[in-house]
């Protein structure tokens, strides 16, 4: 995953430009339940941003909103400068890829496509020009007279992307479109859509609850929780260095144990966790409830230099090989722990009962407040 | 024994299917007799009764009263039944279940009670026009017709579409009219041709409605029927016949007969 991560080009040039699309205090009432609370978003030209988060966080709201398709009950939203909150959708001029497709049944594959350009009036020679380039960004030329009704998931799924883009959109968004293909399919379609996008240099919002999906797509990932944005940031920030528990346990798999501040020093604060002492970089007051994170590959067998590791000792409570991986699940001792650890090769005779010695950077643990303290 | 039991029911089949044809045929019959009363088997062969029907001004307006009446008050229901519908699907107002049954209710009220209501109504409102006092009832008989196949038509139908259509650059009327109407045009056909129907033969209602000059075409057959029982009767229904052959042929060619049927 995290290799994925750091192929993406570089975020922070993004974060300077001025934003492309701009999300501000958006807030979202459905009767008494408040469904997006004062959220902000700020997008570059030509970027590439996923909002994950699970079900009924408000996603899809989001969404609807930037579309026009809802209206926000406070806040604004722009696009490229121009303030579009009160513009309707059918003037926005964004594309949207619908989770089902919603492809028109009526029509053909290049009626489909052709039907935004109809809308705008694009005259029909150069309609059928803008349908071709269309299907062959797709890699759809031959399907062109076909019922759509006759396409598979992938090929609608294709169809729906060329006819978002063929008026070419100011904005791209697109709701959970792989939700309904199987998983090999799924990830060759998330790497040609990404192709796709990037050739165009369209900015692209991109809606999903896949992980994985969101890491591998994205330049940057908006990681939601109930209607707000626990963290905004690259791939390999948001997984390697989680703003919040929250993130940490939503994105990847991640071990975590409960302890209490003893003292801090340097920026470096030491934790008593049932595990033993263990040293996080962070800033805490001596008696804080806490939880430490670490991501299971970060934690290898053996022993480490002191200055520079977290040494623990635990008894393996459970061996799950994967054949290029294990994952060990290590007895904890208190409720909530876990201590997972992912190991490339596994030492000889471990099985369920042997105890082993762990370690892993300092650099690589994260210190969160315990959720009791911050009230959530 | 299974065949037996096969052949049981083919009977049976054939037997049911000559009795709901019967009176069809029997019309149909009596239409081209030659002679002035209305006795089955007729006498011998003759067209007089359609070259009598060129005469029949009374008859005629009649048909064409009825037409109008039966067109007009399926078109107004189809566009009001079905942004009413649309409203009732999106959940764009309150208690839509009580909506959706009191829309489709006129169908469960004996027409009599109906037709004595709205005769009240209009005398209470002032309303003193037969043929918009008519129309107005006819639109309450049509709507549950169109209502129960639109919904059901609009419960198969994607909304997703209309929010697609507006994205790429219609407005919601564009939208509904470009992307809803046709794919739900099966329902509005069925629905359309029940509705039809439905106020072309209306008695119980509209009886309680005309005057001596307005008089629909159920009314004005009956009181020929009462007062010169002759074949013309037989030839204008022969004519109706006809003429629904000919709606369901070109609705068969327009949506297809079995996707209005599966509605
Ligand atoms: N039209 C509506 N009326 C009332 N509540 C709504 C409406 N639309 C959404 N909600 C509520 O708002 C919350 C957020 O919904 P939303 O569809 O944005 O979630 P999501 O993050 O897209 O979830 P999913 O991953 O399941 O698609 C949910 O609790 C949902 O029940
Ligand atoms: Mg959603």
């Amino acid at each position: 995953m995290s290799q994925h991560a750091t192929a993406m080009p570089p975020a922070t040039e993004m974060h300077q430009e001025p934003s492309y699309l701009a999300v501000s205090n958006v807030t979202k009432r459905f009767g008494a339940a408040t469904v997006l609370d004062s959220l902000s978003l700020s997008v570059g030209r030509a970027e590439f941003v996923s909002l994950l988060g699970p079900s009924g966080c408000g996603k899809t709201t989001l969404l609807r909103l930037i579309a026009g398709l809802l209206a926000p009950d406070q806040g604004a939203i722009e696009v490229g400068g121009r303030d579009l909150t009160r513009v309707a959708a059918h003037k926005r001029n964004i594309g949207v890829v619908f989770q089902n497709y919603a492809l028109f049944p009526h029509l053909t594959v290049a009626e489909n496509i052709a039907y935004g350009l109809r809308a705008k009036g694009v005259p029909k020679a150069e309609q059928a020009k803008k349908v071709g380039d269309a299907l062959g960004l797709v890699r759809m030329e031959a399907f062109a007279d076909r019922a759509v009704t006759a396409l598979s998931g992938g090929q609608q799924q294709r169809i729906a992307v060329a006819r978002a883009v063929v008026v070419e959109p100011s904005l791209l968004l697109l709701d959970e479109p792989f939700s309904a293909l199987d998983r090999k399919l799924r990830e060759t379609m998330q790497i040609e859509l990404r192709h796709i996008l990037r050739n165009l240099g369209i900015t692209s919002i991109f809606v999903t609850h896949d992980q994985d999906e969101a890491l591998v797509m994205s330049d940057r990932i908006a990681v939601m929780n109930e209607g707000r944005i626990e963290h905004l940031g690259t791939p390999s920030e948001v997984y390697a260095r989680p703003k919040s528990l929250y993130t940490m346990e939503f994105v990847g798999q991640s071990s975590r144990m409960g302890g209490v501040v003893k003292g801090s020093s340097e920026g470096l604060v030491e934790i008593d966790t049932p595990f033993g002492l263990v040293r996080a970089p962070g800033h805490f007051m001596s008696g804080s409830r806490v939880i430490v994170g670490v991501r299971p590959e970060a934690i290898a067998a053996g022993e480490g230099p002191a200055g520079e590791y977290n040494t623990v000792r635990g008894t393996v409570a459970e061996v799950i090989y994967f054949g290029s991986r294990t994952l060990l699940h290590f007895q904890t001792a208190q409720d909530g722990d876990r201590l997972h650890v992912e190991l490339n090769r596994l030492p000889d005779q471990v099985a369920p009962g042997s105890a082993m010695t762990l370690r892993w950077r300092i650099d690589d643990s994260r210190v969160f407040p315990a959720p009791t303290e911050t009230g959530r | 024994m299974a065949l037996f039991g096969s052949l049981f029911c083919r009977i049976v089949l054939g037997l049911v299917i000559a009795f709901l044809f019967m009176p069809i045929l029997i019309v149909l019959t009596v239409s081209f007799s030659s002679s002035a009363v209305f006795a089955f088997p007729p006498p011998g062969f003759s067209l007089r009764w359609y070259a009598s029907l060129g005469n029949a001004d009374s008859m005629l307006q009649a048909v064409w009263l009825s037409s109008q009446i039966a067109a007009l008050s399926t078109a107004i229901s189809l566009v009001l039944g079905t942004l009413c519908a649309i409203a009732i699907t999106r959940g764009m107002i309150p208690g839509a279940k009580a909506v959706a049954t009191f829309m489709a209710s006129p169908l469960m009220l004996p027409g009599l009670v109906l037709g004595i209501a709205f005769l009240q109504a209009a005398r209470d409102f002032g309303l003193r026009d037969t043929y918009t006092t008519l129309l107005i009832a006819h639109v309450v008989i049509t709507m549950p017709f169109i209502m129960r196949t639109v919904l059901a038509s609009l419960s198969l139908f994607d909304f997703a579409m209309v929010d697609a259509a507006r994205m790429l650059g219609r407005s919601y009327p564009a939208a509904l009219w470009t992307v809803l109407v046709p794919n739900i045009l099966p329902g509005f056909v069925s629905g359309g041709l029940f509705a039809f129907i439905a106020s072309f033969d209306n008695y119980p209602v509209s009886i309680f409605l005309v005057d001596v000059r307005t008089k629909t075409l159920p009314i004005q057959l009956l009181n020929q029927v009462e007062m010169s029982p002759d074949p013309t009767v037989a030839a204008i229904s022969a004519l109706l016949i006809l003429g629904t052959i000919v709606a369901l042929i070109v609705c068969d060619r327009l949506v297809g007969l079995k996707r209005m049927a599966s509605i």
